[in-house]
């Protein structure tokens, strides 16, 4: 336990240094301005589009306008930052060496796995937190609306499913050693539950749920207890990652 | 002018935010020459001129190992 608390909190200084606590911090905080704002620009800029003296009737953005785009861009642009900037997660130090030498000297190799995905795991939950925070207070003062509900198991649904990728990236990285090898495994999983959401048998076990329904859970027109049985999937597949990844670290010639 | 007054609490910390990312990014550019790929004269209008993914595409891939 001690060795993981060593490396873990070497992660965390080490994310400082390269800059990824910056990069991700300002990304998310940027992505929960830009949510209510566009929402609420929508209409505005669509009617300004429109030619002279035609009209058409926009109806009036709600705060679940501003959920919507928040699901979106985290979805899109939140994910895609959050996987480039772990992208070299475990294949930067393997190849610069530096990693050999603290195997060398005793470092459990599960350790590493586990601290490193730990480490993830935080700058991923804070980065969500800043950017639902945000969008939760400018939307709160935009639309005083109550037309939004369940937005904490909404947001940790995709929580979730950006934990199973960086389990994957992770996976990835020991499979493949090189850090775009390691993003192309993490794709490769998306296509794969994209392509098992056309089998209507297996929908309601896809992960991929977590990332596509919570519009309909702040909506009200998914119930939370729907997606029970994908969160227990997500949970299961996270584990058996991690466990195939240490699996596989310890057997790997570093 | 109206729309600016309106949104004044949007624009100014998403103002301050992006000029956050592209100073930093710009300050890392000038003090450690040495990238991946690309040079100087390709580095600062990126970092500047394209904002949120400038900064994010040279910290990912641009910047050099040495600290």
């Amino acid at each position: 336990m001690n060795h993981f608390a060593v490396f873990f909190k070497k992660e965390l200084k080490e994310s400082v240094k390269t800059y990824k606590l910056l990069l991700l911090g300002i990304v998310f905080l940027i992505l929960g301005i830009m949510n209510p704002l566009v929402a609420k620009l929508t209409p505005d800029l669509l009617a300004s589009f429109l030619p002279e003296g035609m009209s058409i009737t926009i109806p009036e953005p709600s705060s679940l306008d501003s959920w919507a785009q928040f699901f979106k861009n985290i979805q899109q642009m939140g994910l895609i930052v959050v996987l480039l900037v772990f992208s070299g997660v475990l294949t930067n130090e393997l190849s610069r060496g530096t990693l050999v030498l603290l195997l060398t000297k005793g470092l459990p190799r599960q350790t590493v796995i586990l601290a490193k995905y730990a480490a993830m795991l935080v700058l991923w939950t804070m980065s969500v937190a800043i950017s639902h925070v945000v969008t939760w207070v400018y939307t709160v003062y935009l639309f005083p609306d109550n037309l939004s509900q369940n937005l904490f198991f909404a947001t940790f649904c995709l929580w979730f499913f950006g934990a199973l990728l960086l389990a994957v990236l992770l996976l990835g990285g020991t499979l493949v050693s090189s850090s775009y090898g390691s993003l192309l495994v993490t794709g490769g999983l998306v296509v794969l539950l994209n392509l098992l959401n056309l089998f209507s048998a297996l929908k309601e076990y896809n992960p991929l749920a977590l990332a596509t329904k919570n519009m309909d859970v702040v909506s009200g027109a998914v119930a939370v207890s729907e997606l029970y049985p994908q969160i227990g999937i997500t949970v299961a597949l996270i584990l058996a990652t991690l466990g195939l990844t240490v699996l596989l670290f310890r057997r790997k010639l570093v | 002018m109206e729309t600016l007054r309106e949104y004044w609490p949007f624009l100014v910390p998403l103002i301050i935010a992006q000029l956050t990312l592209a100073i930093t990014a710009f300050v890392h550019v000038i003090r450690h020459p040495s990238y991946r790929f690309g040079n100087k004269v390709f580095w600062i209008p990126v970092v500047l001129f394209i904002s949120i993914i400038g900064p994010v595409v040279y910290f990912v891939f641009g910047r050099g190992d040495a600290e």
